[in-house]
């Protein structure tokens, strides 16, 4: 058919120049073939005519070549009509069908619908039938129960009824049988409030009674009846006052105690404990039933109401410990002695035993307080495990509230803030009073107040520590370090203030009466305070056990750092004190272990005070008399020196003398200090001499050997290497020892070997200046 | 990080009656928060922060002591190691600006004599419930010799200037100390003006 419609393409020839078919006129009109006038224009458009004449020749033509082809398809035109027809016959007979189909489809489809509905209601109708006769047999039921006293059960009737759907029971009044369900709903609500009124009275006789199994029945069935808080406020009132009452009864006992009781001392401690543990064992008992009858949850609201008489109690018990302890007035006095000393003091030896009390107070009431908020907190946690986040820290938050704000937390709180103060004097006033009492005994380095000073931290630190109260830990731990940063140091440093006594060399030799050293002292010095110093040698032992203490000290607290340390990872790995217990620890410990490095620093300074006023004075003389030895000497001189050493055994022998005397005194560590102190001053001093004195060949001999006997006595009283300080010297000597100025080349510069030269080139020219048979010119001269 | 990984340490300690914001201030600026219906504190809390001024790690430790009465044998015990004290008062409360002057007899029995103490008046987003003027607390404050800012904790005002600049007192300060100790040892970052959010300028 398509090819009906454009025959050029069958002819496959291309389109005419000048139009399609004959329909259009010629281009050149009539009009305008008439206008002309002229032959030549005529002939042209004559010329045009007839080509446009063949042109459309060959199109007629053309168009002729196609007539059979048109007809042949034409007739097959024809020859299709019928069918035509019978294709639209079955077109219209398949479309009646399928609108057939539809809507059968839709008719059974909507009656799978209303099957389904039906069903629906069906169960429905069940369901309302079930709950029809359910409300008839719970009716019934409770009739029956009520009548046998089987509360469980009527109760369990009144539970399924109050689960019923509300608007099924609505719905049910509206039917037929109205009138006869709205009586059986009367009957049950009638039943329902009998059985409330009846639970409450019994519930109410049996705790008067302080009858436990009926109680616990009837505290069961309030949570059926709906009635969970009622439930848990009236059993925690049953509970309260068998709290109460057993309080009472052991609060009489304290006032009967002897006071030569074993426990006397404690005894208010003793009846908190009592007190808690009361109480603990009720929510161990009590948790199981409160969880299977009440849900989860709700152990928080039971312990809520057990704290109130918690509360109560304790502040009773706290209240006569206070006034038998005499706790305030005892507070008040230690804060007036605290502040002026002209009060009387009170003796820190009464405070101990009240001390003790109250931290062991404290240290049950947070181990309570820790049991409550565990059990609080997992019982949170079961009822709470669907929970949104925001729900968790609401729990969460009640629970800090109640321990935070409970009048225990606070009363406790209260107790603990006046208790460090007062532990606080106490440490004070006993460690003054170590300080005074100080003794020394003969053989030892250290006095008595050191062992005494941090037996005495330790024991308040530790007792703060029993509180089991972090921050009151912390708290005694900065006042310690107050304590032994300022005070006790400022004691053991007036000490060393006071000074070693100079002395002179004949002082060196016992038997000197003391008294003209004491005045010969105190002349020369003109500061030291003879109070209390009954002669030098006192004053001596003084100031090195001052020193060893000093030292000791300073260990002791690192000590004392580590013990605290491990003794508080247990408080830690409880848990108490929160999150931020252990940096809070750390940071105060951090500042009491710095202590240690002040302690050492006023080791050093002592060290220093003792070089300068004890040993240089006495061993710059020895040295200087080495100015009096002639190192310009003969063969024979020499030999004699060998026999009759002229200085240096006689030096050897006096240090020796004279660190003898410190060796003893001195812990190792100190003398060793002391030593290293000495020997540098030594090699100074002798280099000092040394260069002020002239040598010959042979006096550079006898220097080397002096030298090597001196290092090889230093070597053995110290286990510091002396080599390095000697090293200059050890070089002069070398230098000192040459046969030639120029043998000096063999040990310089490239020849130098291991040596490394301590000396400039300009020393060392200096020192060979000391030798009188080398000549200046050939110092000058040489290359260094 | 090493624990050791700053140039400088310094303790602060916040002191102040019950209920003036003391937690909120150092919550605010250690965690940016400000959590509504906070509770009394107990004894006292810690909290490290570690701030940068001009290149240099400022380990700022902060004790939030508890401000009832009840605590404060507790809180009194910290004052000595203290390097700043920050005293806080809420501007909407007479009684604790009335209560300054107890705790500066406080401050001259426990604290070290080198201490640094600012006075910060809080709670300057309550401006119409303000009781204590601004003139009042600064002539006071300039009494005492001391530094003087109002904050808001909530609005989160002034809250960074205030332990900025006292950072950077301290590290002046410190300076200073080390200066006067050791006189020969040239100190890194010296001659160097310290200018961080017009560091330093109380008042």
């Amino acid at each position: 058919m398509a090819d009906l419609s454009s025959p050029q393409k069958l002819l496959g020839a291309p389109p005419p120049p000048e139009g399609v078919g004959g329909g259009r006129c010629s281009e050149i009109s009539t009009e305008l073939i008439r206008s002309l006038t002229e032959l030549q224009e005529l002939e042209a458009v004559y010329e045009r005519l007839c080509g446009e004449e063949k042109v459309v020749e060959r199109e007629l033509d053309a168009l002729l070549e196609q007539q059979n082809s048109i007809e042949s398809k034409m007739v097959a035109l024809h020859r299709m009509g019928p069918n035509l027809q019978l294709i639209e016959g079955d077109a219209k007979q398949l479309a009646g069908m399928i609108t057939f189909t539809c809507s059968l489809a839709e008719n059974v489809s909507s009656k799978v619908r209303q099957l389904d509905l039906a069903k629906n209601r069906l169960y429905q109708a069940i369901q309302r039938a079930d709950d029809i006769l359910d409300l008839k047999f719970c009716m019934d039921g409770v009739q029956t129960a009520l009548r046998n006293e089987d509360y469980e059960q009527a109760a369990a009737h009144i539970h399924r009824y109050l689960c019923l759907d509300k608007s099924v029971i609505e719905l049910s009044r509206q039917g037929k049988e109205g009138s006869m369900i709205d009586a059986n709903l009367k009957l049950l609500q009638e039943a329902e409030q009998r059985l409330k009124t009846i639970v409450t009275e019994k519930f109410a006789i049996a705790t008067k009674e302080g009858d436990l199994p009926q109680v616990e029945r009837f505290f069961k069935i309030f949570p059926l009846l709906g009635l969970h808080e009622d439930g848990l406020s009236k059993f925690s009132e049953y509970l309260c006052k068998q709290v109460a009452s057993k309080a009472e009864e052991n609060l009489l006992l304290v006032l009967e105690t002897d006071m030569s009781d074993r426990r006397a001392a404690i005894i208010f401690a003793d009846t908190l404990t009592l007190l808690f543990e009361g109480i603990a064992r009720i929510v161990e008992t009590h948790q199981p039933i409160v969880e299977t009858y009440y849900g989860p949850g709700k152990l928080y609201t039971l312990i809520k109401y057990l704290q109130v008489e918690c509360d109560r109690q304790v502040e009773k018990v706290v209240n006569k410990f206070i006034k038998q302890r005499n706790y305030h007035q005892q507070f008040r006095h230690v804060q007036s002695n605290l502040r002026n000393s002209t009060t009387e003091k009170i003796e820190p030896r009464e405070l101990d035993p009240i001390l003790t009390e109250v931290t062991l107070m404290n240290a049950r009431s947070e181990l309570y307080l820790s049991f409550l908020r565990k059990r609080i907190s997992s019982d949170f946690e079961v009822g709470d495990s669907m929970a949104s986040e925001e729900v968790k820290q609401e729990h969460q938050k009640y629970l800090d509230k109640l321990l935070n704000n409970c009048l225990l937390s606070c009363t406790m709180q209260e107790l603990i803030g006046l208790y460090i103060t007062m532990e606080e004097y106490f440490m004070r006033e006993t460690v003054n009073k170590a300080v005074a009492l100080d003794t020394y005994e003969k053989g030892q380095l250290t006095s008595s107040m050191v062992d005494d000073v941090f037996y005495i931290v330790k024991k308040c630190i530790g007792r703060a520590l029993s509180s089991s109260s972090i921050d009151c830990l912390c708290a005694m731990i900065n006042l310690a370090t107050t304590e032994l940063e300022s005070d006790f140091r400022d004691v053991l440093c007036n000490k060393l203030r006071m000074g070693f006594p100079a002395t002179t060399l004949q002082d060196i030799q016992r038997g000197v009466t003391s008294a003209v050293n004491i005045m010969h002292s105190s002349l020369q010095q003109g500061k030291f305070d003879t109070k209390g110093i009954e002669s030098t040698d006192e004053a001596k032992l003084s100031f090195l056990v001052t020193l060893n203490n000093v030292e000791i000290c300073s260990e002791n607290i690192s000590t004392l750092k580590k013990t605290l340390e491990s003794d508080c990872t247990k408080l830690f790995s409880q848990g108490i004190g929160g999150e931020q217990a252990q940096a809070k620890f750390d940071s105060c410990l951090s500042d009491l272990a710095a202590v240690s490095s002040k302690f050492k620093d006023l080791l050093q300074e002592g060290l220093t005070e003792l070089n300068n006023t004890a040993i240089k004075p006495q061993v710059q003389p020895w040295i200087n008399t080495f100015l009096s030895v002639s190192h310009n000497i003969e063969e024979e001189e020499f030999n004699d020196y060998e026999a009759n050493d002229p200085w240096v055994q006689q030096f050897i022998l006096n240090l020796e003398q004279q660190m003898a005397e410190f060796k003893a005194g001195l812990s190792p560590v100190i003398y060793d200090n002391l030593t290293s102190l000495m020997t540098s001053f030594v090699a100074v001093e002798l280099e000092r001499v040394v260069l002020k004195s002239t040598f010959n060949r042979l006096g550079g001999l006898q220097f080397d050997k002096e030298l090597r006997s001196l290092i090889a006595y230093l070597t053995t009283v110290t286990t510091w290497t002396i080599r390095d300080k000697f090293a200059r010297l050890s070089q002069m000597a070398t230098i000192l020892n040459l046969e030639r100025v120029t043998e000096i080349l063999d040990y310089w510069g490239a020849n130098s070997g291991p040596l490394t030269w301590r000396l400039t080139p300009a020393e060392v020219r200096q020192v060979l200046a000391l030798r009188i048979d080398f000549r200046n010119e050939d110092i000058k001269r040489l290359r260094l | 990080m090493s624990m050791e990984d700053y140039d400088f340490l310094f303790k602060i300690v916040l002191i102040g009656n019950a209920g003036v914001g003391k937690t909120c201030l150092v919550r605010r600026f250690t965690q940016g928060l400000f959590p509504p219906g906070q509770g009394a504190t107990i004894g006292v809390d810690f909290m490290i922060k570690t701030v940068e001024i001009n290149g240099e790690k400022v380990k700022l430790q902060i004790w939030d002591t508890a401000g009832q009465e009840r605590f404060r044998s507790i809180t009194q015990s910290y004052y000595r190691s203290a390097n700043a004290l920050i005293l806080t008062y809420d501007i909407t409360c007479e009684e604790s600006f009335r209560c300054l002057p107890e705790w500066l007899r406080e401050i001259e029995q426990y604290a070290s004599n080198k201490v640094i103490t600012v006075l910060v008046g809080n709670k300057i987003d309550l401006a119409e419930r303000r009781e204590v003027s601004q003139q009042r607390a600064e002539e006071f404050s300039e009494a005492q010799d001391m530094y003087y800012l109002e904050t808001s904790a909530k609005e989160s005002d002034n809250v960074e200037k205030l332990f900025l600049d006292l950072a950077c007192r301290l590290i002046r300060e410190a300076r200073q100390n080390t200066l006067v100790n050791s006189v020969s040892s040239p100190l890194p970052g010296e001659g160097k003006s310290i200018n961080y959010l017009t560091c330093c300028n109380f008042n």
